[in-house]
């Protein structure tokens, strides 16, 4: 990763910026949609990549102090995913991650029954009633210290 | 119904809120099936949009807009790999979206 943006530090004019999006390192919530209303509300089964998150921070945090990036800006925005039901967005993760290495395991199991339940929760909460997955998304915009290879 | 990802255009909002894409040669950095590239792609001068997923790089090509073909190419390729044939000072802005 810290190899990664002293790449994108090089590929970068010195006018140029970087714009990071990532999510936030919290749990998105399994939500359950009414007449706009959140009615249930469920941490995502499938939340695995907190270290992930933790290392890429890391990364950005090693290339800001060695001077490589600075933040110019930073904010935050919620970033939801509509189904009309839980299926549609499980189907909808699974072609997503169509080349991911997804492993049959419990964890797949108890994602299917988290979201059989919240499919069921949908349901009894009458016609109109939709899923969403709610992430916390955050958007760094950063610029590049000046390099000795461009001229200035 | 089919899943609609970000209707709200939260994200949109957030992006075009930080950069100015007005004639910026763009490289999108894990573009996934374009989701994102299709929002800002009108305002760029060019875009170049990378994924190592084939699956999701099929998807991109087939959905590209017809009104943005000629100024977006989209490539499979790992960000490794296609930094080390570029060459430096290439682009105004490196969107790195979701691909930690």
């Amino acid at each position: 990763m810290v190899h990664a943006l002293e790449e994108v530090q090089r590929l970068l004019k010195s006018t140029g910026r970087l714009i990071d999006i990532q999510p936030l390192i919290e749990a998105p919530l399994l939500q359950v949609h009414k007449e706009n209303r959140v009615v249930f509300v469920e941490p995502d089964p499938s939340y695995d990549y907190e270290e992930d998150l933790k290392q890429a921070d890391a990364a950005l945090t090693h290339v800001i102090k060695r001077g490589l990036l600075v933040i110019e800006e930073r904010s935050e925005f919620d970033f939801l995913t509509h189904g009309s039901s839980a299926q549609e967005l499980l189907a909808f993760w699974d072609k997503a991650s169509a080349d991911d290495d997804i492993s049959e395991d419990l964890a797949e199991q108890r994602i299917k029954e988290v979201y059989a339940r919240v499919e069921e929760i949908r349901q009894a909460a009458g016609q109109g009633a939709e899923v969403a997955l709610h992430e916390r998304g955050r958007i760094l915009r950063l610029k590049p210290n000046a390099r000795n290879d461009e001229p200035p | 119904m089919t899943v609609r990802v970000d209707p709200e255009n939260n994200e949109t909002r957030a992006l075009l809120n930080l950069v100015d894409f007005t004639g910026k040669r763009v490289l999108e950095i894990g573009c996934g099936d374009g989701r994102l590239t299709w929002r800002y792609a009108d305002r760029a001068e060019h875009v170049t949009a990378i994924d190592p997923k084939a699956a999701a790089i099929r998807r991109a090509k087939e959905n590209l807009p017809e009104e943005l073909k000629g100024h977006v190419e989209i490539h499979q390729f790992k960000f490794e790999d296609f930094s080390a044939t570029s060459k430096p000072s290439s682009f105004d802005s490196i969107i790195f979206a979701w691909s930690f």
